[in-house]
């Protein structure tokens, strides 16, 4: 390894407003199941990205196994912001270079509107098919897509159309018997924002400003992202 | 039996990104649907991730998932409930398809907190409305 100088280094690459606080206490890593995985924890990433070693944190595995679950944040007696840094390095690595689906799910969330490339009329055809076979149960039971002033806009996880269609009926359930006015969208119904996990503010934002473009076009009163 | 897995973005992160953190109203839907309920400890903000969460369950690092949800799977084995709801698809998807057979309790049950209503519920069968 090079020897690091301190008078030259580069500017944080990293994302956190007060990594500089750290007392080192370990408080954070002291409660994380995955504390040494990779060699690395919460407290030496913090620690690395103060001496200007973020590309350590940056190629190291350990942001994506860490959950972003925010135990090591809640916990930090000087209240530093850990899950922006973590975040951060997952959002600079390469694109190619984004570990498994994540990236590709965003990519295909920007071009087809869900992350897993559902056409427009099988994922139409397929809310018929299942609202048609609950009415069998829950007369007058219709699933209602792109209902102006409706009240609840739901946006839907794509695993389920993808592989586990029965599961919507659970909420179409509660939603018949509450008598509520409900729709979904035929486009850009996703509701799991995968730029979230990549670190990709751009691609985020963008698949949130068509949820919210539908929810002001259809003059919704709620947005449920039951995810 | 019957406990309750907080979601850390329903829990902690709620109450740190808005304020309020979704503790207790999950807690009392779950309570109206069965009798018999109890914590894990340790709970609401202090509650483990389940291991699969910020896109790990869609990740290639298996292993490392699996390895994450021990802690989870202790903490729900020791409640010795045979219902747990997870109102969060990617806990829930951890949970029931990997953590139980991993960790041995493929005798506790997981549903989705809108799965557990929608399978207490009554329901009269609605008239046909004119419109």
């Amino acid at each position: 390894m090079e020897p690091l100088l301190l008078t030259k280094r580069e500017k944080r690459k990293l994302a956190s407003q007060y990594a500089d606080l750290c007392l080192t206490c370990g408080t954070c890593a002291g409660g994380c199941p995955v504390t040494g995985v990779d060699g690395l924890d919460v407290r030496k990433c913090v620690r690395l990205a103060l001496l200007g070693m973020d590309q350590e944190v940056i190629d190291s595995k350990f942001p994506w196994v860490c959950t972003l679950c925010g135990r090591c944040e809640h916990a930090c007696p000087m209240n530093i912001d850990l899950l922006a840094l973590l975040r951060s390095a997952r959002g600079k690595r390469a694109r190619e270079q984004v570990p498994g689906v994540l990236h590709k799910g965003v990519e295909q969330c920007l071009k087809s509107g869900n992350n897993v490339g559902i056409p427009k009329e099988d994922f139409l055809f397929l809310l018929e098919d299942l609202g048609v076979e609950l009415a069998e149960e829950l007369p007058g039971f219709e699933v209602p897509v792109d209902k102006k002033g409706a009240k609840y806009l739901f946006t839907i996880n794509s695993k389920e159309p993808f592989g586990e269609p029965e599961d919507m009926m659970f909420w179409w359930r509660i939603l018949y018997a509450a008598k509520e006015s409900w729709t979904t969208t035929s486009e850009n119904w996703e509701g799991v924002n995968w730029g979230l996990f990549t670190g990709d503010d751009e691609s985020m934002k963008e698949i949130v400003g068509r949820i919210v473009k539908n929810y002001k076009d259809l003059e919704c009163e709620y947005l449920v992202l039951p995810e | 039996m019957t406990t309750y897995h907080d979601p850390c973005n329903y829990a902690r992160k709620s109450e740190r990104a808005f304020g309020h953190g979704y503790y207790e109203e999950p807690r009392w839907v779950t309570q109206q649907c069965c009798e018999n309920f109890v914590d894990m400890y340790p709970n609401r903000a202090n509650n483990f991730c389940c291991g699969a969460g910020g896109g790990a369950w869609a990740s290639p690092y298996v292993e490392e998932r699996i390895y994450y949800g021990r802690t989870k799977a202790k903490q729900i084995k020791d409640t010795g409930a045979k219902l747990l709801i997870a109102p969060c698809h990617n806990c829930r998807d951890q949970i029931m398809k990997s953590l139980r057979k991993e960790y041995d309790f493929m005798d506790v049950e997981v549903k989705y907190l809108w799965e557990l209503v929608a399978d207490s519920l009554i329901i009269e069968p609605r008239e046909e409305e004119s419109e």
